[in-house]
């Protein structure tokens, strides 16, 4: 019957009890989050609360708030007019790059192949008429793709890279299983920001 | 900060607004971008590109709001963040303050032209297929 003393019935148009002092005196730090009070239990609160109710003044207070918000900067961003901050480093869509002189990079080493956690990447190689060493098939499923960015970390040259292109949704699933064509034009469309990238990372490579 | 009664009476946010259609180029052009961009706002033109979207910069609005591209009449409606050049992508994402026009990519000539995302055109659709040769014979009877 402690709880009781410290409530107080107020107002006499009110049935209901309203908490207003410390549940005990001995624990007095504390905060009280139920509903607020509405009436503090004097003449000049219950008619306060009732001038307020034959109003609908919350309405208006309501409605205040919300013309407020109409001409409120807002806070999200106006996609695909504006873009959201991404990282040098983000892992994005893959790209297989080339050396200035239009020489594909990738020798068929098949780190990646081998690092790759969830085996998206099938890599062939043959030796080209030329001697040097070359892929045949270099197929990324994407959908297997966790974009963890394991594969250009684990490559020598710099050949396999997730580019900062994140907008490649296709209508289809085949259309994301990615053979070695499709990686070297990515690649070539990419590579003034994909070697902007690189150049932005030199310290920490 | 002194209110004066221009700013109780919210008139110089109507002056603000009076000053950014002009800009802008007059009413017609200010709803033309309403139906567009959903928005009423002018920038400093930072650049353009060779598909002809126009960059902006206002560093008067908070940072991801503060560059954005207008894409060109052409595309009307059919405006798509891949219609934004592989140069400008980067300082468009605030990867970084540089732009292709202070600083200009060197561009090896295999660099093809950037294209936008082409799934939604059926005759444009990447279809994948094998590069290296067959493994698997087939057997002919003699």
């Amino acid at each position: 019957m402690a709880l009781r003393s410290g409530i107080k019935l107020s107002g006499i148009f009110s049935g209901r009890a309203v908490v207003s002092t410390p549940v005990a005196s001995s624990r007095s730090n504390y905060k009280y989050v139920g509903m607020p009070a509405e009436k503090d239990g004097t003449l000049k609160g219950d008619l306060d609360y009732g001038l307020n109710n034959v109003f609908f003044t919350e309405l208006f207070r309501g409605f205040g708030v919300m013309l407020g918000h109409v001409f409120m900067e807002p806070a999200t961003i106006n996609y695909p007019f504006e873009k959201g901050p991404l990282s040098s480093r983000f892992r994005g869509e893959h790209a297989l790059r080339r050396y200035p002189s239009g020489e594909e990079r990738c020798i068929a080493c098949k780190l990646c192949e081998a690092i790759c956690p969830a085996q998206a990447i099938t890599i062939e190689a043959e030796v080209r008429p030329d001697g040097s060493r070359r892929t045949t098939t270099y197929d990324i499923d994407m959908t297997k793709c966790i974009y963890c960015g394991l594969c250009q970390e684990a490559c020598p040259v710099d050949a396999i890279v997730e580019g900062p292109n994140f907008e490649y949704s296709t209508e289809t699933h085949e259309e994301l299983l990615y053979n070695k064509e499709k990686l070297l034009l990515n690649g070539d469309r990419w590579e003034p920001e994909l070697a902007a990238n690189l150049q932005s990372e030199y310290l920490y490579r | 900060y002194q209110m004066g009664v221009k700013e109780l009476l919210g008139l110089d946010k109507l002056a603000k607004l009076a000053t950014t259609v002009q800009k802008i180029g007059g009413l017609r052009a200010a709803l033309k971008q309403r139906y567009l961009m959903d928005v009423t706002r002018t920038g400093t033109l930072v650049g353009e590109d060779k598909f002809g979207n126009k960059y902006f910069e206002d560093n008067s609005y908070f940072m991801p709001r503060n560059r954005w591209v207008v894409y060109p009449d052409r595309v009307w409606l059919d405006y798509d963040a891949t219609q934004v050049a592989p140069e400008w992508h980067r300082w468009l994402h605030h990867i970084s303050d540089e732009t292709p026009t202070t600083n200009p990519p060197k561009n090896e000539k295999w660099v093809l032209t950037h294209e936008e995302n082409s799934s939604i055109f059926p005759d444009k659709k990447y279809t994948p297929y094998a590069t290296g040769r067959t493994k698997i014979q087939g057997w002919k009877p003699q």
